[in-house]
């Protein structure tokens, strides 16, 4: 069993991280800003809500979780329910977890080794670079809050997304959602919440999964 | 020459296995109604936490979503990871698959209509006739179905109130073992399906959701 190349979990990680930029990106608003801030960030956590709409489901699936980053290149991305996994990337290792039989597990069936393929579209988004990217056609908008919407450009992102709209408060630069349409019937909302930015966190939380 | 016609015979004989014999209860009823039914009895769209079991023993996990009419035999589902991205999503209608969406490790030619026969075989009542009812040797309450293509369906109930369906191949050999488990609110909470293959599987499913369609 083998995942596809490009994970979710990825795409989602890289526009939040690469997203959250402090105050002055509001002003700035371009993208040589949003690389020049993103490089700021040292760690993020918050807990996320993550909403998922189906035309066959006719109520969203709603799901949580936590979601913890240290720079370089060190993350956690945990849901707490209603299905426990959790994938972890330290020092170039990439494992994910599932709940099985009363304890996490680790999910040996080729899926975070995928992963690590698309390690590198991570890196550049992480550094704010929205705009050099090849896979993703950039565009910023300024309205009531600041959205940036990324549209599959190559081959790669085929079939998997129509386009990922990430909003920003231009009170605070938050993150405050991402929204990523994968087709007319599918699409996904994740809210950010109690967001905290260069606050220290332990080592462990990449390493442990307890 | 001797030993050659023995290993012909033993292969022969271990390959035609034979179905458990079922005692007729009396006088048969051979209706639908009077037997097991752990099947959905209308339109439902269910959320699944799904664990699946690989050969090797290795483990995986994704979120199935079907929707499922027992009346029209009409399906919908969806897999997603963890994650919750949608790597496959399907529709039957009269007998048509649609494959709306299929990505790597659900795009195998067989996968979508291994699926749906799956899905089909856990949540709706076998089509064909009813062949034999009445009770297993072990106790257990029995229906067989003979279904068009050789196949045989039991639906059983335990004594202590359980469900299980076993599909058994022409030559007798158990293809799926379904157990049906904790009953509540007209939805069974956890599901468990063993598939026997070349690539044998086993599934757990556990409810996460169950919304009745609204008439």
């Amino acid at each position: 069993m083998r995942w596809p190349k490009v994970s979710f979990l990825f795409i989602i990680c890289g526009m939040f991280l690469s997203a959250f930029v402090p105050g002055a990106y509001a002003a700035d608003a371009d993208f040589e800003a949003l690389r020049k801030n993103a490089a700021q960030i040292k760690t993020i956590q918050a807990d996320f809500i993550q909403t998922k709409s189906m035309k066959i489901l006719a109520k969203p699936l709603i799901s949580e979780g936590r979601f913890y980053y240290a720079a370089p290149d060190s993350f956690r991305w945990e849901y707490l329910k209603p299905l426990k996994s959790i994938v972890i990337n330290h020092k170039g290792l990439t494992k994910r977890y599932i709940y099985s039989g009363g304890k996490m597990v680790e999910d040996e069936s080729g899926g975070a080794q995928a992963m690590k393929i698309i390690l590198s579209e991570i890196n550049s988004w992480m550094s704010g670079n929205f705009d050099q990217n090849p896979s993703f056609q950039a565009t910023l908008k300024e309205a009531t809050y600041t959205q940036i919407t990324l549209t599959p450009a190559g081959q790669n992102m085929n079939g998997m997304l129509q386009k990922v709209i990430i909003t920003v408060s231009k009170k605070d630069a938050a993150v405050k959602s991402v929204n990523i349409i994968e087709s007319e019937t599918s699409a996904t909302i994740i809210d950010f919440k109690n967001t905290q930015t260069n606050k220290s966190i332990p080592e462990s939380m990449f390493q442990d999964i307890e | 020459m001797k030993l050659a016609s023995l290993i012909i015979c033993v292969f022969f004989l271990s390959a035609c296995q034979t179905l458990p014999v079922i005692t007729q209860a009396t006088p048969p009823e051979k209706t639908a109604s009077a037997c097991p039914n752990p099947f959905l009895k209308q339109k439902t769209t269910l959320i699944h936490a799904i664990e699946v079991h690989m050969a090797g023993g290795i483990k995986s996990a994704v979120i199935g979503v079907t929707e499922a009419d027992p009346t029209t035999r009409e399906i919908s589902c969806a897999i997603m990871p963890a994650e919750r991205m949608v790597l496959f999503e399907a529709i039957e209608t009269n007998r048509t698959l649609d494959v709306r969406r299929a990505m790597s490790p659900f795009d195998s030619a067989h996968f979508a209509r291994n699926m749906l026969e799956d899905i089909k075989l856990i949540f709706f009542e076998p089509l064909g006739n009813i062949e034999k009812m009445g009770f297993l040797p072990s106790g257990e309450e029995a229906c067989r179905w003979r279904t068009g293509n050789s196949d045989t369906i039991d639906v059983l109930k335990t004594g202590s109130g359980l469900s299980e369906v076993k599909l058994y191949s022409g030559s007798g050999k158990v293809k799926r073992y379904i157990k049906f488990n904790d009953l509540a609110g007209g939805f069974y909470q956890n599901i468990e399906l063993r598939a026997q293959e070349i690539a044998s599987y086993t599934l757990f499913m556990n409810l996460v959701e169950a919304r009745p369609a609204e008439n």
